[in-house]
């Protein structure tokens, strides 16, 4: 009998012995883990980037944010748009998006209204929505990222107004579907109206964000107005425009513009001092923090709801990412390197 | 070798029964149940290990048809836009010639920008031709040096017209205005060519995101640390995670296969390689892995493994020595119960109510002792009945009654004869023998017993006259006791011959008796020549063992014969307490003294 609780011993002692090895071997983590720091996502994270007029150099920035912090949080992302200047195309493409379930949105709205339903309709379904660049203010949007485009246009008036020496007729071409275009226009109005009392908006056309469009709006405004002193155009295609026509016109080669964006035509019309001076808006910004934006959403990363502080927003309902005056002196930086 | 066997299953043959039991259970239980356990330990290894290369494999395969996929999407692109008839006026434009209107370049960016529209994952596509014209949307030359001159067009052209990855862009003079860098994108280019004369008209670049390559093989983790990685044709990475195990794969240790496995040692842990090569792309998607973290599902395994052998071992070990205990205990027991057989407790029974054999040895034996002790019984019986068919046989010889006849009848005729002492002389040697004979009884009354020493003495007289003179000197209270018979008479007889016969003159003997302490005490004295002391020391030692037979030399064993014959049926009749004593003086005569028990009953000796 003792010799059999002996034998016994010996063996639970081994027994044991090897479960310590087993766990221990178990526990201690591999020196090949391949484990960050930090905020990591799934690669299975779809992100989606929804815009319009999809295939315009304009997006290619914000995709690219887009897409650097993807790689930084490790999920991956999809770009979709549609493809025409639409707002029934764009509302076909976002209804899409919603129907894959993706781990969230980041939609530039064509229109602040009538995109509104459709939003609130992703919402609904749990999938967290970031506008950005152009807002949709009565959506139920988590938040917006973008350029204070009020500010935009009130910058853009100042710097029109130092270049025709505070005088002078001038002509606004814009998308005024486009809040976002609104708001610039608005700024830009209301600057030029109230604090320079000489200078005067003479027109405010529809450049349907079209080269062509745009050129051919800036000859007919010209032939109204042939004393025009300045054009402000709200997006970059129609300054590549307004700078076309008014090359054209060999009178009119005086005439300042002031374009928006960075697209390399409007860098390099710039370096010519075809257009006078260009509004840079942080687009790489835009597409970077949309997907932090609603990454934390996704992920529910509210540090304060751990503090019981159930209805604070994790997020700042609005991002400005800042805007800034590119004129032929420091255009160079603008050019990829 | 035979030595070494036979001393072998000599040993074995040695170990107790119990032992060899454990041991046949512990090899018929345990044995196979670990050989079990390190069996399936090692085909769930090679299992595994076959799973994971196929599961691999298979994850390459998809991969690479990813992979795949985009790359035709591109191809498609790449011929798609060679078919735009402004892009072709635009390619067969000579230098100088200015037919090609700003419309013409806006049409023709307006069509590339349906591309990236279309294509999110294109990062970037630009059409050159053979003059080193070129329109792109997002590329533009770093330098104002013609690119026909760069690598990635010589390229275009040397593969005629057939779509070519090139993969990550080196030191081009193009750069994106969207920042893309060339880690960041891979390169892909065809040149077109003219139908006629076979002349490179121009080259469409397409940059394609790498993002998408690293999505499709993110997507694919194996276990949890291994990662796949993308290497092209020249080896070098097109794809590899952040934190790789490995930084690169020396191109030999593909061995230019398509697909294969194969493990090396990095860094002081064991990693996996599983490749595939995808024969479209030309690019080979590598599957790394450590080997550790396949080892930990198989070590999961072989944990239960063990567990369950450790089990079987426990209550193998447990069974085998309660199963050997309870087989060898009853063959234990039977063994006890022969060995005290065999020491003489014949009256020993083993008790069980088994069935099993050692129940049927246990009967078995019981049934020997039974028949044992019959025979024992039967032999005594045989002995008993044997000596007294001789006793009679004898009897019937002699007569005895025909003796006392013969004698009586001398008896009468000496008397008629006038022969008084012959006629007494007969008469005490009748006397003698009737007593001596007594019908064969052993106790006899004391008074018969002094009747026969007196015609014993009667006889002697006759022959020794007055040399021999001896006194009876009983006490009263002895008279109806019984006794041994024939005690006395080799006593007397020692006195006469070797105490009386020897001396000079008349002697003379003295028996008497006497009750003393609850004995019997007989004394015989004579006066006779006493016995040298040696010889008295010797008797006084034999008396003492009187079975002894050790001093039953020849000496030894004239010496007092008569004496230790009846010290010996006085002990082996009444026990050690009853006896002769013997003491005696040189010259001076020789005491001996007899104790008996008193028995009294005159029952059945005295009327026998």
């Amino acid at each position: 009998m003792k010799k059999l609780l002996l034998i016994h011993g010996i063996f639970l002692s081994i027994f044991l012995l090897y479960l310590y090895d087993y766990h221990f071997r178990e526990s201690s983590s591999s020196p090949l883990s391949q484990e960050e720091e930090g905020l990591r996502g799934e690669i299975s994270e779809k992100y989606v980037m929804v815009t319009f007029q999809a295939g315009i150099d304009y997006w290619k920035m914000p995709l690219k944010g887009f897409e650097d912090a993807a790689h930084a949080l490790n999920v991956s992302v999809e770009y979709r748009g549609a493809a025409q200047y639409d707002v029934h195309e764009q509302i076909t493409v976002l209804e899409q998006v919603i129907a894959k379930k993706p781990a969230g949105i980041a939609i530039s709205a064509i229109n602040p209204d009538k995109l509104t339903p459709t939003i609130n309709k992703a919402i609904d379904a749990g999938i967290p929505v970031i506008l950005f660049d152009a807002d949709a203010p009565s959506s139920r949007g988590d938040a917006f990222v973008g350029t204070n485009n009020y500010n935009a246009g009130l910058t853009a008036a100042h710097k029109m107004a130092d270049l025709l020496g505070s005088k002078g007729k001038v002509a606004i071409v814009t998308l005024p579907n486009q809040l976002n275009h609104q708001e610039r226009t608005k700024g830009f109005l209301e600057t030029i109206t109230k604090e320079y009392p000489e200078m005067e908006i003479v027109a405010i056309k529809d450049g349907k964000g079209d080269q062509l469009f745009s050129r051919q709006m800036v000859v007919d405004i010209l032939r109204e107005h042939p004393d025009l002193a300045g054009i402000f155009a709200t997006e970059s295609n129609g300054g590549v425009g307004i700078a076309n026509a008014v090359q054209s016109v060999k009178t009119h080669k005086k005439i300042k513009i002031i374009s928006f964006d960075t697209d390399k035509r409007t860098l390099d019309m710039v370096k010519e001092g075809t257009i006078s001076a260009t509004l840079a808006q942080g687009t790489w910004k835009m597409g970077y923090w949309s997907l932090q934006f609603l990454f934390h959403l996704n992920h529910k990363l509210n540090p304060s709801s751990e503090e019981g502080v159930s209805d604070a927003t994790l997020l700042p309902p609005y991002m400005d990412t800042g805007i800034t005056v590119v004129t032929k002196e420091n255009v160079e930086n603008y050019y990829a390197k | 070798m035979m030595k070494v066997k036979e001393i072998k299953s000599f040993k074995m043959n040695n170990f107790p029964i119990r032992y060899k039991l454990i041991i046949l259970l512990l090899l018929i239980s345990i044995f196979p149940s670990v050989g079990l356990g390190f069996l399936t330990g090692w085909t769930v290894d090679r299992i595994i290990e076959r799973q994971v290369t196929q599961n691999t494999l298979q994850l390459i395969g998809q991969v690479n048809k990813t992979l795949e996929f985009y790359f035709s999407n591109i191809q498609n692109a790449g011929y798609l836009i060679s078919f735009n008839p402004e892009l072709k006026k635009f390619l067969y434009e000579k230098k100088g010639e200015l037919d090609f209107s700003k419309d013409d370049h806006y049409n023709i960016r307006k069509f590339l920008q349906g591309f990236t529209n279309l294509y999110p994952e294109v990062a970037g596509i630009l059409v050159i031709n053979s003059n080193g014209q070129y329109i792109s949307n997002e590329m533009y030359a770093r330098s104002s040096k013609n690119l026909t001159e760069e690598t990635w067009y010589k390229e275009a052209v040397k593969n005629e017209g057939i779509f070519k990855i090139i993969g990550h862009p080196v030191n081009r003079n193009v750069t994106s205005h969207v920042h893309y860098k060339d880690n960041e994108v891979v390169s892909v280019v065809r040149a077109i060519l003219d139908p006629d004369t076979q002349e490179v008209k121009g080259v469409i670049l397409i940059d394609l995101k790498l993002r998408v390559v690293a999505e499709a093989t993110k997507d694919a983790r194996l276990g949890k640390t291994g990662y796949l990685m993308v290497i092209d044709d020249y080896g070098e990475n097109i794809y590899s995670p952040t934190k790789p195990f490995i930084d690169e794969i020396p191109n030999h240790w593909l061995e230019n296969s398509d697909s294969g496995a194969f493990s090396k040692r990095i860094n002081g842990s064991k990693l996996q390689f599983i490749y595939r090569k995808s024969s479209f792309t030309g690019w080979t998607t590598v599957g790394v892995f450590s080997t550790e973290e396949s080892a930990t599902e198989v070590k999961e395994i072989h944990f239960y493994v063990i567990i369950f052998v450790f089990l079987v071992c426990l209550l193998g070990i447990t069974a085998s020595y309660y199963l050997a205990y309870s087989m060898s205990r009853p063959i234990g027991q039977l063994m006890s119960f022969m060995q005290k057989a065999e020491s003489g407790d014949l009256g020993i029974r083993y008790e069980g109510e088994r069935k099993d054999e050692i129940g049927m040895l246990g009967r078995s034996f019981n049934k020997m002792l039974t028949q044992i002790n019959k025979l024992i019984v039967l032999t005594e019986l045989q002995e008993h009945q044997k000596r007294e068919a001789e006793l009679r046989s004898l009897q019937a010889h002699i007569k005895p009654h025909f003796l006392y006849n013969t004698l009586d009848t001398i008896h009468w005729m000496a008397r008629k004869k006038g022969a008084e002492d012959v006629a007494e002389l007969v008469e005490s040697l009748s006397r003698l023998f009737r007593i001596g004979l007594s019908k064969g009884n052993d106790i006899i009354p004391f008074m018969e017993e002094m009747e026969h020493i007196r015609s014993y003495l009667n006889i002697q007289k006759a022959r020794y006259k007055d040399k021999l003179n001896y006194t009876l000197n009983l006490s009263s209270d002895v008279r109806d006791v019984n006794v041994l018979k024939l005690v006395l008479q080799p006593i007397v007889e020692n006195a006469i011959y070797h105490g009386i016969k020897e001396r000079r003159g008349p002697g003379h003997i003295l028996i008497e008796s006497e009750e003393k302490k609850g004995y019997l005490v007989i004394r015989v004295t004579d006066d006779g020549a006493g016995i040298p002391a040696e010889i008295l020391d010797m008797l006084k030692r034999k008396l003492k063992n009187a079975f002894d037979t050790e001093e039953n030399n020849a000496e030894a064993k004239n010496l007092g014969y008569g004496m230790m014959n009846v010290q010996a049926r006085i002990k082996l009749t009444f026990g050690d307490d009853y006896g002769l004593t013997i003491d005696s003086e040189k010259g001076k005569g020789t005491m001996v003294t007899i104790l008996l028990p008193i028995m009294r009953e005159k029952s059945k000796s005295m009327e026998t």
